[in-house]
């Protein structure tokens, strides 16, 4: 069944028919066209599809387009600050967090929600926020050093 | 030249930016115009005749455009055995094969096909484990085995089943085991593990009828092997056959050799020309494109009571699955090192590679090495408890080292084995007991040693372009797939052209304009194509200068290069920027083409007989890595607390980038060590398909980790590098072994060290030492 929702995704006002079964995941891809959004498994079970929702990390291909009308949706896209990166997205760079590159959007709005909600996590609040976004490649311990300077960067920024 | 100015240097990855920021493009996120939807019917049968299949039902589906079967295409591939066909032809070999594809105009309409095929199968007998698969008596999984077109250093077994049967003899281990005052022999067991790279896999496929060209986008880590597979499966001239790469979100060996392709090339012979795209998801990923081969190791070995190695006899059954892929390989260059790098005067390996009716094994970071260090570095340590010796003594005391003649017959050289041994060990206190943290928690330590050779004789082709800008294009077939080669081999161009990093790029890989290029496998590239990639901007430097030298009108002995210009040795602000001489030369659109090659070139094949070689791998990379753990008595479960990893490199060309390797290697190595497991059931399924059942190390799973480079400098490498890609992994589960050991008192011998199995080895133990 076809429904007419209406969302703002990254800042923008969207109108968009889909099936309401379309899951979020596929729509940003396949429909919208924007694939900064990974699809590592389709299950909920490896974090790299993670979007912002209404101001909550959630794994985008266990969200369906039905649920969407009225919400508000931030995706890698939409990270950056303006024409800035934010902070976590530079501190990827420069401490190594992405190398294959695929969990690393999913990893960066996992990030990005544990900064907005606690900005001076500890290292194990850290570890605990991502444990949900596998990463094959890095061993996470640059991934983790990443968070944790963005997070200075946020604090010394907010002094 | 001078010092160094690039190469060495901590340099941030150049393709990072593209991949913070959403902007990367990978295989699996690629649109095509005009594109249909692939999707493939799997068998749910191990080993089955098929009797019928029934296509009318899903060909009537609107929306659908082709249906294909194996009748449609009788193709077969196969790196070294071509045993494997495209789709299934009249049998299926293992839960999971592809039997059947449907391309249609889009996704649902696809997958609602697929469900309307029919097939019928007869069953046949399953053989789930490799050592039971080569008994007298077994059905032949491949009964046309003989007929199959196979590389020359194919040696089939005597036994059913066995694909390759590779063969080690070095002086006599009867005698060597006379002479020996301990002799120890042991089971182990290594089961069947996935790369789970994060990107699943995919492909498009287009055929143009007019021009008799077939397209593949894939994001596949050896595409001019591919290409080469293609051509001789389908018969094609090789012009014909074009490969792009679109970003590749991992491989760890997966996405080497075919697995999609074949289904997306099928389909797209009958699709009036329109791409097609197939994608498999993570539970299609899991059951039909690579495993690690399962592995079961006996290792006999005998020693003199002061620790000095007489003899080890191996025999080494390597699970294959269903198709040879690169098993044959595989069971050649894991078992040849398997022994250890050890100086052992008597040495016996045979390798069997064992067909059974499982998803099928190939390539995997460290090809073989882990499954034989698993077993060789806890018998190490095992025997050194028995002499009442430091597992450090023991090995210092066999260790290969400088100038010595392994049991192979090579001359072994930049040997930084012994340096990797101390600094990895000091690094944890080893020998120091670590505090007991809490009641009921038990600390040990231990560490492995590794010697692990590259794929030889290879060669690798680069071309360096230079422009009226003065920038620089490097065309090289090494492609990145997270392991950083984009910015190494940048880091090489930008040193031996003096200009910046950022003046370089690298082309995208597409087959019709990138010099050949082996595969990016085997920890090879930073060697291979470092060194073409190295005389290629060589080469362009060169033909610049010698433009320059009319222009400053001078001869070539008054000329120098230096930032990216050629200047007059006497005048040195006499200097003309690169790009200044290529536009006088050539014009404002003018390039400048360096190209450059390296092969290995005395690579020698090894004795079929014997195993011997006298140059057996271009370079070997040394590793030893301590391990540090913690077990939790009431549940069995393993913590490691520290990880060290000492590499011997030859040269850090980015001693970030190595980091990252050995990180990113340790972690995938303390999954497989401490619970990842593909469960197959007798009759051939994959229990546990997913990543909810396939524990993957996580964020909370990983300990305290230190990298230590060493540089034992490879002459023929460039600036002495060797490779790194595949060595972190290797070490680790027999490091995580021995440390599980020194904490509780007893050894396992079967891989993953998951909760129950510590638990039940602890129990077994108690109820020992209380009879």
């Amino acid at each position: 069944m076809n429904r007419t929702i209406h969302f703002t995704l990254n800042g923008k006002s969207v109108t968009r028919e889909a099936p309401t079964h379309r899951l979020l995941l596929d729509l940003l891809r396949d429909e919208i066209g924007l694939t900064g959004t990974k699809e590592g498994c389709g299950t909920g079970d490896c974090g790299a599809c993670t979007v912002m929702l209404n101001g909550k990390p959630v794994n985008s291909c266990l969200v369906l387009s039905g649920e969407l009308d009225g919400a508000d949706i931030v995706t890698i896209e939409g990270l950056n600050i303006g024409p800035e990166l934010h902070p976590v997205q530079k501190t990827f760079l420069q401490d190594g967090g992405a190398q294959c590159g695929y969990c690393t959007p999913g990893m960066l709005m996992m990030s990005k929600a544990l900064l907005d909600e606690n900005p001076n996590p500890t290292e194990d609040d850290i570890r605990y926020a991502l444990s949900g976004n596998l990463c094959r490649c890095t061993g996470y311990a640059k991934i983790i050093q990443a968070v944790q300077d963005a997070a200075a960067i946020l604090r010394n920024k907010n002094v | 030249m001078s010092e160094l100015t690039v190469v060495g240097k901590p340099v941030q990855r150049v393709d990072a930016e593209e991949k913070i920021t959403g902007r990367a493009v990978y295989g699996y996120d690629l649109v095509l115009p005009n594109m249909l939807y692939g999707k493939t019917l799997f068998s749910t049968k191990a080993h089955a005749l098929i009797k019928r299949i029934d296509t009318e039902k899903a060909k009537k589906l609107p929306g659908v455009v082709a249906v294909v079967t194996g009748e449609d295409v009788r193709w077969t591939h196969g790196e070294s055995v071509k045993d494997k066909p495209f789709l299934a032809q009249g049998k299926v070999r293992f839960i999971g094969e592809p039997v059947a594809a449907v391309a249609a105009e889009d996704e649902d309409t696809a997958q609602a096909a697929v469900k309307l095929l029919e097939v019928e199968y007869e069953d046949l007998p399953v053989y789930t484990d490799p050592e039971e698969a080569c008994k007298p008596g077994c059905v032949a999984i491949h009964e046309d085995f003989d007929k199959y077109r196979k590389a020359e250093f194919i040696v089939p077994g005597a036994m059913p089943n066995v694909a390759e049967h590779f063969k080690l003899r070095t002086g006599n281990v009867e005698q060597g085991f006379k002479e020996s005052d301990l002799v120890l022999e042991e089971r182990y067991f290594v089961p069947i593990i996935q790369h789970a790279a994060m990107e699943p896999h995919s492909a498009h496929a287009q055929f143009d009828r007019e021009s008799g060209r077939l397209t593949i986008w894939v994001a596949n880590d050896a595409p001019f092997r591919a290409l080469h597979e293609i051509t001789e499966a389908l018969n094609m001239p090789k012009e014909k056959i074009r490969f792009i790469n679109p970003l590749q979100g991992g491989g760890f060996g997966s996405k080497g050799g075919l697995k999609v392709e074949p289904i997306a090339v099928a389909l797209a012979f009958h699709t009036n020309g329109r791409p097609v795209r197939v994608k498999f998801n993570r539970e299609e990923t899991f059951i039909s494109t690579l495993t690690r081969h399962e592995a079961v190791v006996y290792s006999k070995t005998g020693v003199k009571k002061d620790g000095t190695l007489m003899a080890r006899e191996m025999t080494i059954y390597w699970g294959a699955g269903a198709y040879a892929e690169k098993s044959p390989t595989v069971c050649i260059r894991g078992s040849l090192p398997a022994p250890g790098p050890y100086r052992i005067p008597h040495v016996k390996v045979d390798g069997y590679a064992v067909y059974t009716n499982k998803p099928v094994a190939g390539s995997y970071r460290g090809y073989g090495i882990p499954q034989g260090a698993w077993a060789g570095e806890q018998q190490m340590d095992e025997i050194a408890h028995r002499l009442g010796m430091d597992p450090i003594d023991i090995r210092m005391k066999n260790i290969f080292v400088e100038g010595d003649i392994s049991y192979w017959g090579e001359r072994l050289h930049a040997v930084g084995l012994k340096e990797t041994l101390i600094k990895a060990t000091e690094a944890i206190d080893y020998g120091k007991k670590s505090p007991n943290p809490k009641p009921g928690i038990k600390t040990g330590k231990g560490f492995a040693c590794i010697q692990k050779p590259t794929r030889s004789p290879t060669t690798s082709a680069a071309g360096v372009l230079v422009n009226a800008k003065g920038e620089v294009t490097v065309l090289a077939g090494t492609v990145e797939i997270g392991q950083g080669c984009n910015t190494i081999l940048s880091q090489v161009a930008a040193e031996e052209l003096k200009v910046p990093m950022d003046k370089v790029r690298m082309h995208p890989l597409d087959t019709d304009v990138i010099p050949y290029d082996a595969s990016t496998t085997s920890s090879r590239s930073t060697y291979h194509m470092g060194n073409a990639v190295r005389r290629a901007s060589i080469h362009a430097r060169e033909q610049i200068m010698e433009a320059a030298r009319p222009m400053l009108e001078a001869e070539m002995r008054e000329i120098d290069y230096a930032d990216g210009k050629v200047f007059l040795k006497a005048q040195p602000q006499q200097a003309l920027p690169i790009g200044e001489v290529v536009r006088r030369k050539l014009g404002i659109n003018g390039e400048v083409r360096g190209d450059g090659s390296y092969t290995y070139e005395i690579g020698k094949d090894l004795d079929l007989e014997t195993g011997h070689s006298d140059h057996a791998s271009a370079f070997y990379m040394y590793a030893t890595q301590a391990a540090e753990v913690a077990v939790d008595e009431d549940s069995g479960r393993v913590r490691v607390l520290r990880m060290s990893a000492a590499h011997d490199v030859g040269k850090a060309i980015n001693p970030l980038n190595c980091v990252a390797q050995i990180e990113g290697g340790v972690v995938m190595g303390i999954g497989s060590a401490l619970h990842e497991e593909m469960v197959v059931d007798p009759s051939g399924k994959v229990r546990n398909p997913s990543f909810l059942d396939y524990h993957l190390a996580t964020s909370l799973d990983i300990p305290e980790l230190i990298s230590i480079v060493v540089e034992c400098a490879e002459p023929e490498g460039p600036y002495g590098a060797k490779g790194l890609g595949e060595p972190g992994l290797a070490p680790t589960p027999a490091a995580i072994g021995n440390a599980v050991a020194d904490a509780i008192g007893v050894r396992i011998y079967d891989l993953p060290l998951k909760p129950e199995n510590v638990y039940w080895a602890m129990q077994k133990q108690k109820k020992k030492s209380a009879a």
